[in-house]
């Protein structure tokens, strides 16, 4: 079952591959939408046969492969892959909805694509670490192929960054990997939370330093992270999209299934140093984002900054923390895709990016109106204002993390006050004001007229939207896939939450006893009336 | 029947935001045909509709204990986030008077508004921002509360924003929503402890809570002055402020709202947080000192404005001054009759500003003159207004004032004088609009100027009889004290510094053409307080220049030195390769030799321990 995820696509590239003749842009993008939706249904799917309360690996395949290696084609899907693997697929659809039909080499192009997908999926699935590193692996060639061909002016430099950096990263995981099994004597990769159990913690520190900078280079955290701006502002637009909202979350999950899951001992006594990590990221990368003028460069940075909170979410290791680093993902995923998304709107229909030049875009009949109200719903959701998924993964990840380290907790909530000064930023400059597009310095012409936007390109926008706003109303139908591996993740952690918990010991009930209470997916019912609620104390005289 | 009317007042607050849905077909033209006009008419209905249940609401509970509505909106493992409402007199009549003030204010608007193409998306954002502040009055937890008070801060920025192509405006978005968000995000360190500390948001828990905590003091404190942060932003307190009176360049129907019931709203969350701000004593003292500051600061920058719109939101800062302080000598009483007459005078006056506004095309008072007789209906408004804003006649803050004044007395003497010196102030500047305004000989924007249309004066008359009878539904609600109970003295004093603020505004001499004075020392003084002690200036000295500085040394960092590092790092690789290739001469015998060396080594370090 899981295994048809991976090669739905791959059978979807395989057919464009065999296309007779001249495959139209058309074509290839029914082919490739139908491949996607299928792979999506079936995600669907496999969610309502998705057994909750089981928190270990459910579906499970395991086809012996290279035996020798330690290698077996083994996948499983638990509740961390799941929301992760549906964005990976929703997002992929939006990425071929919105490719330009114009491209050239369209063959190459959507089938490049497919194979992203059926990669990512791959290592969301797989439960060998062998495996998810051939997949990690496998993901990179064709992004790479994907920006120095469709790229922009600076393709090349960015693709070759971007290639060596990810390669780099594959070189550490693969060595961490290695030690991880070599050392601790076992023949098989296969996934098992035990596996470094035995390990002395000189070895454990040294393997998970080698994970967290593997797979910082992909969140990627900071200093590891100049591919990231380059490679973007490079990126075609849908490229983009799937960079941020999906390939990112190939390193945050892999930092909290293997290096969280696999390394606790480790994990415990590196953890006050990853959270300063991650604060340093999230208000670097916020800083850096306020100085850029280029509105893809600042998304970009914007991603750093937000995906260092996934960082101090599993730092802290709590169950709500934990949860949050799955919403943090989800939303980001979400998030960082619709602005990416709207930017190459506005790239499209201006021809510039440059914040310096691009004026008042929100002009009713001229200008951009809706591109401007998603773009502001966009960065507010991204600026955690409620109502939205952006909150409640930003307000997880703080009430996760507060008591094991309210320091790094409150610097990271500057973060997310800086998330708005930027945005905001980019908002006023571009969208407000009186419509222009010319450099300060030049007289602006005053009657241009924008090709208004069709709906074919508002419909991707709305429909993250939509989605944006019913996880942030609804956050159960998110937290519900996750709630027991959340639990079974934290389990080896308890004795160092404790330990760590400050202020208010009464706070933190034990977790361990924690009854696995099954989320309400209905919309709230009233509880009601609770009669003489003792009610605030304001008398009047 | 009433029971059911309680039970589903967790309706209250979506009225406002089904309006706003409903009208998204027009605000975002998908339904040109009818104009726009439909949708306003749709957000009036549902304002209606809100008032009508939240009166029926407040009948049913007049006679019964207050109520909690509780949602479980969502659970995880040890978090449990609980949707709230507290369904008591107190709140439904807040409620009331946010519903009844934003139907005024969305009838005005119709008039107002008229010619403005966008009208639906200005409907649309008056229903989510009138259903944020109806949510907001009923929360019965710290989460819902916080939550709305960002929904609040958006729908601000949006409101003021309204008018986007505007410099002015853009700026005073900007300033708007950053001013507000460094209060919020204050205030999210406070949620997010106390939700960790406490392990509930909801209002009755925290205050259980507070009966047997054990906080450090040093930690009480920063809880207290994170909590108190949020409000602070909200309500235009000095040091944040600076948005209100920006905010002035938004349209004048969304300014009623503001000055009025939004930072009611403010000061609301603030009451409801004064029991566990009582945790800490500084923060207490923190509210008095900035309620203070804000007081008189507020009154003195509001007599050096020449802007109409701006003089007033400066004494809204300064009345809300007033509110802190009741708060901080823990008054609540106090605060809440303050906030109930100030909202409903100020709103008037508000209401006013904008006929003047919309006749003139003008709100500079420096340029406007004789309207007295022109606008009568206007003219009235104004007067009864500003009656109601200042304790020269017993309108309604008249009344917040004395008990005010009245209960610090015994305590706090000094605050007391801040109270009389406020009254005084207001007294003086709005006796000195008056005369600017509406005496004296007509100016060329004002020579032609008839009343207002019905949808605005309409609204202006209803809310002239509401402020005249405030003092009677006071007395009607209970609020008022018993004659005998009177602190006489005091009253008096609160009078008699009313009557010197108009008798001083009345003589004082007022320049038309001379905005600015003569007489160096005082023209320094006057330039002071027209730009707000230069608060402005200050913060763009300090704290934006502190933060674009930090932002282009990262920037900078991240281009030349981690970057530069690794561009240095591949540029090497390249040079070293490049380099290399010169070694390879394609001589055999230096091949070999360079064979037989690297063997030799290897051999040598292979063998190296037998040595």
């Amino acid at each position: 079952m899981l295994s048809a995820l991976i090669l739905i696509p791959l059978v979807a590239a395989l057919v464009l591959i065999l296309w007779p003749g001249k495959l139209e842009a058309q074509t290839a993008k029914v082919v490739s939408g139908i491949g996607l939706a299928l792979s999506l249904a079936l995600i669907g799917f496999l969610a309502t046969q998705f057994e909750l309360a089981t928190p270990g690996f459910q579906f499970e395949e395991l086809l012996p492969w290279v035996e020798p290696l330690g290698l077996s084609y083994r996948l499983g899907l638990d509740g961390l892959s799941l929301p992760l693997l549906a964005v990976n697929s929703l997002l992929s659809l939006v990425a071929i909805y919105i490719s330009e039909p114009t491209l050239h080499r369209t063959r190459l192009y959507y089938v490049l694509l497919l194979v992203i997908n059926s990669a990512v999926a791959g290592a969301f699935l797989a439960a060998n670490l062998l495996l998810f590193f051939i997949f990690y692996e496998l993901e990179l060639i064709p992004l790479y192929l994907l920006i120095a061909i469709w790229g922009g002016s600076r393709r090349g430099y960015a693709a070759t960054k971007f290639l060596i950096y990810t390669a780099l990263s594959g070189v550490l995981i693969l060595g961490a990997f290695l030690g991880l099994v070599w050392l601790s004597g076992n023949t098989s990769f296969d996934y098992d939370s035990g596996l470094a159990a035995a390990l002395p913690l000189a070895q454990q520190i040294s393997l998970l330093v080698a994970l967290l900078i593997g797979f910082g280079i992909k969140v990627p955290l900071f200093p590891f992270h100049t591919w990231l701006p380059d490679a973007h502002v490079e990126a075609s637009t849908p490229v983009s999209v799937l960079l941020a909202g999906v390939l990112l979350k190939l390193g945050t999950y892999g930092v909290v299934r293997f290096g969280l899951g696999l390394l606790p001992d480790a994990w415990m006594a590196l953890a006050p140093w990853m959270a300063t990590w991650a604060v340093i990221s999230v208000l670097y990368g916020s800083l850096a984002a306020i100085a850029q003028t280029d509105m893809k460069k600042m998304v970009a940075y914007s991603s750093i900054g937000h995906m260092g909170y996934v960082l101090l979410a599993a730092a802290a290791s709590t169950p709500v923390s934990i949860v949050a680093t799955v919403f943090q993902m989800i939303s980001h995923g979400l998030i960082s895709a619709l602005l990416f998304l709207l930017v190459g709107v506005v790239y499209k229909a201006t021809g510039t990016r440059d914040m310096t030049v691009l004026r008042g875009l929100l002009n009713p009949e001229r200008g951009l109106p809706f591109v401007g109200s998603m773009m502001i719903l966009g960065v507010m959701a991204s600026a955690g204002i409620p109502g939205m998924v952006g909150f409640i993964s930003e307000f997880l990840v703080f009430r996760g993390s507060f008591l094991i380290f309210p320091v790094q907790t409150l610097l990271c909530m500057v973060g997310s006050g800086l998330t708005a000064v930027y945005f905001l930023l980019l908002v006023n400059r571009v969208f407000f004001g009186r419509l222009a597009i010319a450099p300060p310095t030049v007289a602006p012409q005053l009657d241009i007229e924008l090709p208004s936007v069709t709906w074919r390109d508002r419909a991707p926008a709305l429909g993250l939207a939509v989605l944006i706003i019913a996880f942030g109303l609804q956050p159960n139908w998110l937290a519900r896939w996750s709630e027991n591996i959340t639990l079974a993740l934290h389990q080896p952690y308890q004795g160092f939450v404790q330990a760590r918990t400050q202020f208010a010991p009464t706070a933190v009930p034990a977790v361990a006893d924690t009854l696995f209470v099954d989320p309400a997916l209905t919309l709230p019912t009233p509880v009601l009336p609770v009669f003489a609620a003792p009610s605030v104390e304001i008398s009047l005289p | 029947m009433t029971q059911f009317f309680v039970e589903t007042s967790w309706l209250l607050p979506m009225y406002g935001l089904i309006g706003a849905l409903l009208s998204l077909p027009w605000s975002t033209g998908l339904i040109r045909r009818t104009g726009p006009r439909p949708s306003a008419y749709l957000n009036i209905v549902m304002t209606v509709v809100s008032f009508v249940h939240g009166l029926m609401a407040f009948r049913g509970i007049w006679n019964q204990g207050p109520q909690e509505l509780l949602f479980s909106w969502f659970d995880f493992a040890d978090l449990h986030l609980t949707l709230a409402l507290d369904i008591s007199v107190l709140n439904l009549g807040a409620l009331e008077l946010i519903t009844g003030l934003s139907l005024l204010a969305q009838v005005f608007a119709l008039g107002y508004l008229e010619k403005d193409w966008a009208l639906a998306r200005f409907y649309s954002l008056m229903g989510v921002f009138e259903s944020a502040m109806s949510g907001l009055v009923l929360s019965g937890s710290l989460f819902v509360s916080y939550s709305l008070l960002e929904m609040l801060t958006l729908s601000t920025y949006l409101l003021v924003g309204f008018w986007y192509a505007q410099p002015l405006v853009v700026t005073a978005a900007r300033d708007a929503f950053l001013t507000k968000r460094i209060g919020d995000v204050l205030l999210l360190m406070g949620v997010v402890s106390l939700a960790c500390l406490a392990g509930s948001l909801d209002f009755n828990d925290l205050y259980e809570w507070v009966k047997v905590e054990n906080l450090s003091p040093a930690m009480a404190t920063l809880l207290g002055l994170a909590l108190i942060a949020g409000p602070i932003g909200k309500c235009a307190q000095f040091p944040l402020h600076l948005w209100l009176d920006e905010a002035m360049e938004g349209p004048n129907p969304a300014s009623i709202l503001r000055n009025s019931v939004v930072v009611t709203c403010g000061a609301y969350i603030l009451i409801r947080l004064q029991p566990i701000v009582v945790l800490s004593p500084v923060a207490l003292g923190t509210l008095v000192v900035i309620g203070t500051v804000t007081a008189l600061g507020g009154s003195l920058v509001a007599l050096a404005q020449v802007d109409l719109k701006r003089t007033f939101s400066y004494s809204t800062s300064a009345y809300l001054g007033l509110v802190f302080i009741a708060v901080g000598t823990t008054w609540p009483g106090v605060a809440l009759l303050l906030l109930l007459t100030h909202a409903v005078a100020k709103a008037l006056l508000f209401m006013a500003v904008g006929s003047i506004i919309m006749t003139t095309n003008c709100q500079n008072m420096t340029e406007l003159g004789g309207l007295g007789r022109k606008m009568p209906a206007t003219s009235l408004a104004f007067v009864t207004g500003a009656l109601g804003m200042v304790g020269v006649v017993p309108l309604g803050c008249f009344w917040g004032l004395r008990m005010g004044a009245d209960f610090l007395s015994r305590d706090y003497p000094l605050l007391t004088l801040v109270f009389l010196l406020v009254n005084g102030l207001t007294a003086l500047n709005l006796t000195r609009v008056f005369r600017l305004v509406f005496l004296g000989t007509p100016q060329p924007k004002t020579r032609r100027a008839p009343e207002v249309p019905w949808q605005m004066a309409v609204p202006m008359v209803t809310l002239s009889i509401i402020t005249l009878l405030l003092p009677l539904i006071l007395g009607k609600l209970l609020v008022l004290p018993p004659w005998q109970y009177i602190n006489w003295p005091i009253a008096g004093l609160t009078l008699a510094s009313g009557w010197i603020g108009v008798a001083v505004g009345a003589t004082v001499p007022l320049s038309k053409s001379l905005a600015r004075s003569l007489n160096r020392s005082l023209r320094i003084a006057q330039d002071l307080l027209a730009y707000d002690f230069y608060t402005e200036r200050l913060y763009e000295k300090t704290v934006v220049a502190a933060v674009s500085t930090l932002a282009r040394f990262s920037s900078w960092f991240d281009q030349y030195v981690v970057d530069g590092l690794v561009n240095g790092v591949g540029l090497a690789s390249l040079f070293g390769g490049e380099g290399l290739k010169y070694s390879a001469s394609g001589q055999s015998q230096l091949y070999l030799l360079t064979i037989f060396a690297g063997v030799g080594l290897l051999g040598i370090f292979m063998t190296w321990t037998l040595w």
